[in-house]
């Protein structure tokens, strides 16, 4: 889409080349990483498919019970075809879509606003940049990288015996994902002047693009998938009759945002955003640290509870129906296995929602626990610490929100699932805030690289829930038993609804010990070590 | 206890890079201290372990009779920072960060404050994020110099502020200065610390190269001398501490070593003057003879 603008925008284009070489290689760990990891998962759940599930009789039943579980259909939409394709195709269709689409909106950002906010980009643009450079650069880069890791994907996938037509097709949907997000990213990052608004636009708009093909999916709404992303990377039916004109959807989607935020790009100052910043006020009133680090987490913690709630309003409704629409032999049968003859349907697919979305709730709560070091790395802890603020009490001004961000997003999320379902509303939230000592690990981890290992403590602490999620999805397959499948604190989660553990208390009580050591240890460390700002 | 800093044979490393190798700085209470040096001469690594930010690896430090490490709050109550490049909150006003700040520091007096920001003309009700580098060190000036600290640490305080600027600045440390505060000042602007600095220090490489009264430092470099003659002073040529010496008709220029200029002088009286000029030794020449060293 860049080529189809070169007439007119040539000048605007120049400095393309030496921005793509520069993004490659400030990302030259991270590109390879998360190419290889994707393009490799394909092939890795294909054989395990045919592992596990290797006649077809298997593989139907599989299907069936699946098609009737409304978790499924709600995180995956319908098999198309029970096949070892089909539901490979199924398994990683939307999860890869996920994946790929949060990467390259963080990429997007990464390489466009950012680069404005921290006034790097005022460097190279007095240099031979042209206007657009940037933002084609950005996307040139983002937009390869899909590709790459979707054809990657073709040879595993063809050597383990699937057709090669539909495997090329499969990894072109997946390549498709990822297109979306980075087309709807390079929007919003031309629409305000700070980084972080713009990567939350984005993912509020990935979330409600994927609840809106979970509402297709599990409300029998059909033509809703045709309207997201997320419904056509499933709708090219790989193995299941290929249909290859919906990568045409995607192609006309990512062109015209593509356009329109080169245009919106021409609008603007460097900078400066589409949305004016307006005066605020002459004298302040932050009584302190914690002052200041309640404003500065005010708005994500607000957007995120925002997020959940309507998430779990939408959960509420779309299980409303359950217990007597899905009352399916299959249906009551998986029920059975997984919660005793007593389970509830309606139980068992909060059960299923709530494991992956408590891993979401994760993410928020990392956003959170990470902005201590993102102040650290910009220079502006220096400023403060210079002041009586102690480290410690600098340290603690962060975590109590990273602390509080999982009880509030959990209760929102339990709460509004549980008042739009049937009013039981304490039923539901004890479920959603069984996750919190989970979380809560997740969260002490990020604080113990805070104090360890400062530079890494965003890559590492992101790579640590992307392997807990990887670690999920393997378990599925039985691909990950036993102590590697224990790593993960989700897996310890008592399921409260199902009541399949005697006694909840004590693994909740045990992941909780293990957050508050590990948080107390990176406190510790943190107080020893020298800060450590990024430049 | 009259120093205000006091730092002995301090050495930082980052990694296998040494960026303090044996500092020593001792900054005495009232005075307005010059830290000079080039880019990567060790001056922020010092700041930095002078604010408890870093821990020095060897050597000792104390700052208003503390440990900056272990007594860091403490000692904070009683100083007042400005970073070389000032990072702000992006989604902050100027006037919150300030009173932020001012508040950390334990209150600040706003009298003052409406009178520097006149004086600095900043506007503080605009975002962090909108504000040019320039602007950004004014917030922090604002903050410190509103503060009632008694000891203000600058780092390059001026490098983003215009002429007009630097003049405000220049004032305001003197009065400072004049309060009985203690200023640190590092810089790499030889004419700031000149109008400015009771004492200097000069740092090469992480280590202290020169420290003193900036008399005490003019008497190891040379006093250009030019002058018009009415005879030939050949004695001139073989006098001890003459450099460069050109003769051009009857006009003579040469650089002559402080303790030199007796016999010179009575040289040249000897010849009869028509003209004669001396320009003290600039800081600049003090540099760079020091930055020479490097080369040399």
């Amino acid at each position: 889409m860049t080529g189809t603008m070169t007439g007119t925008m040539t000048g605007t284009m120049t400095g393309t080349g030496t921005l793509i070489r520069l993004i490659l290689r400030r990302d030259r760990v991270l590109l390879p990483v998360w190419i290889a990891i994707t393009a490799l998962l394909p092939a890795s759940i294909a054989s395990a498919t045919t592992d596990l599930y290797a006649h077809q009789a298997a593989r139907d039943s599989f299907a069936a019970a699946s098609a009737s579980n409304p978790a499924q259909l709600a995180m995956r939409g319908p098999i198309y075809d029970a096949s070892v394709g089909g539901l490979t195709a199924w398994t990683l269709g939307s999860s890869l879509a996920l994946f790929g689409g949060l990467i390259s909106i963080l990429l997007m950002i990464r390489h466009t606003r950012v680069e404005e906010e921290t006034g790097r980009r005022e460097l190279l643009a007095s240099g031979v940049i042209g206007r657009h450079a940037p933002l084609a650069a950005a996307l040139a880069v983002v937009l390869a990288a899909n590709l790459l890791l979707g054809l990657l994907s073709v040879p595993g996938l063809v050597a383990g015996g699937l057709p090669a037509g539909s495997s090329l097709l499969f990894g072109l949907s997946t390549a498709a994902g990822g297109w979306a997000f980075a087309a709807v990213a390079a929007i919003t990052g031309q629409l305000t002047a700070s980084s972080g608004t713009a990567r939350g636009i984005a993912i509020a708009a990935g979330g409600l693009l994927f609840a809106l093909r979970s509402l297709a999916d599990t409300g029998g709404i059909g033509w809703l998938a045709w309207l997201t992303p997320f419904g056509w990377v499933r709708l090219t039916r790989p193995y299941a009759g290929d249909q290859w004109w919906v990568l045409g959807l995607v192609a006309v989607f990512v062109t015209a945002l593509a356009v329109a935020a080169f245009a919106l790009s021409t609008r603007r100052d460097l900078a400066g955003g589409l949305i004016p910043a307006r005066p605020g006020p002459a004298e302040g009133t932050l009584p302190g640290a914690f002052g200041l680090a309640a404003r500065l987490h005010r708005g994500t913690l607000a957007g995120f509870t925002i997020g959940f709630g309507a998430l779990g309003a939408l959960l509420g409704v779309a299980a409303r129906g359950l217990n007597t629409q899905l009352d399916t032999p299959q249906f009551r049968e998986l029920a059975a296995t997984l919660g005793g003859a007593e389970a509830r349907l309606s139980d068992v697919f909060f059960t299923f929602v709530m494991y992956v979305l408590s891993q979401l709730v994760a993410g928020a709560a990392l956003v959170s626990a990470l902005r201590a070091r993102g102040e650290e790395a910009a220079g502006r802890a220096d400023l403060l610490l210079s002041t009586p603020v102690g480290r410690l009490r600098w340290a603690l001004s962060h975590l109590v929100f990273a602390v509080m961000s999982p009880v509030l997003l959990l209760t929102a999320l339990g709460a509004a699932a549980g008042l739009t379902f049937d009013g039981d509303v304490a039923r539901v939230t004890g479920a959603t805030l069984a996750y919190l000592p989970a979380v809560w690990t997740v969260v002490g981890i990020a604080t113990l690289l805070f104090g360890l290992l400062p530079r890494l403590t965003a890559a590492v602490s992101w790579t640590a829930l992307g392997l807990f999620l990887l670690v999920d999805l393997l378990a599925e397959f039985k691909l990950a038993t036993g102590i590697v499948l224990d790593l993960s604190p989700f897996v310890h989660v008592p399921a409260t609804l199902l009541g399949s553990a005697s006694s909840p208390a004590a693994p909740l009580l045990g992941l909780t010990i293990v957050a508050v050591a590990l948080t107390a240890a990176g406190l510790a460390f943190l107080r020893r070590r020298d800060l450590t700002p990024s430049a | 206890m009259n120093a205000a800093v006091h730092a002995g044979g301090l050495v930082k490393s980052f990694g296998r890079a040494k960026a303090l190798d044996g500092l020593d700085l001792t900054v005495k209470t009232g005075e307005v201290h010059g830290f000079l040096g080039p880019n990567g001469a060790g001056k922020t690594t010092t700041i930095r372990i002078l604010l408890g930010q870093l821990r020095a690896d060897g050597g000792q430090v104390a700052l208003l009779g503390g440990d900056p490490w272990r007594d860091a709050t403490e000692l904070h109550r009683r100083l007042a920072y400005v970073p070389g490049d000032v990072t702000l909150w992006p989604s902050l006003t100027g006037g919150e960060v300030i009173d932020l700040l001012g508040r950390a520091r334990g209150g600040l007096d706003p009298r003052q404050r409406a009178e520097l920001l006149e004086r600095f003309e900043l506007d503080p009700r605009k975002k962090c994020r909108t504000y040019s580098k320039g602007n950004r060190q004014k917030v922090a000036l604002v903050a410190a110099f509103a503060s009632d600290a008694e000891l203000l640490i600058l780092d390059e305080p001026t490098s983003g502020l215009d002429p007009l600027m630097e003049a405000v600045f220049n004032e305001c440390v003197l009065r400072e200065k004049r309060a009985g505060r203690t200023v640190l000042l590092s810089s790499h602007i030889l004419s700031e610390v000149e109008t400015l600095c009771d004492r200097v220090s000069i740092v090469r490489a992480g280590r202290t190269v020169e420290s003193g009264t900036l008399a005490d430092l003019r008497h190891l470099t040379r006093t250009s001398v030019t002058a018009e003659l009415i005879g030939p002073a050949p004695g001139l040529a073989v006098l001890p501490g003459v450099h460069n010496l050109t003769v051009d008709g009857a006009r003579l220029r040469c650089q002559v070593d402080s303790d030199a200029l007796t016999p010179v002088l009575a040289e040249l009286a000897r010849a009869g003057v028509r003209a004669l000029t001396t320009q003290p030794p600039t800081l600049e020449e003090l540099f760079l003879r020091h930055y020479e060293g490097a080369t040399r």
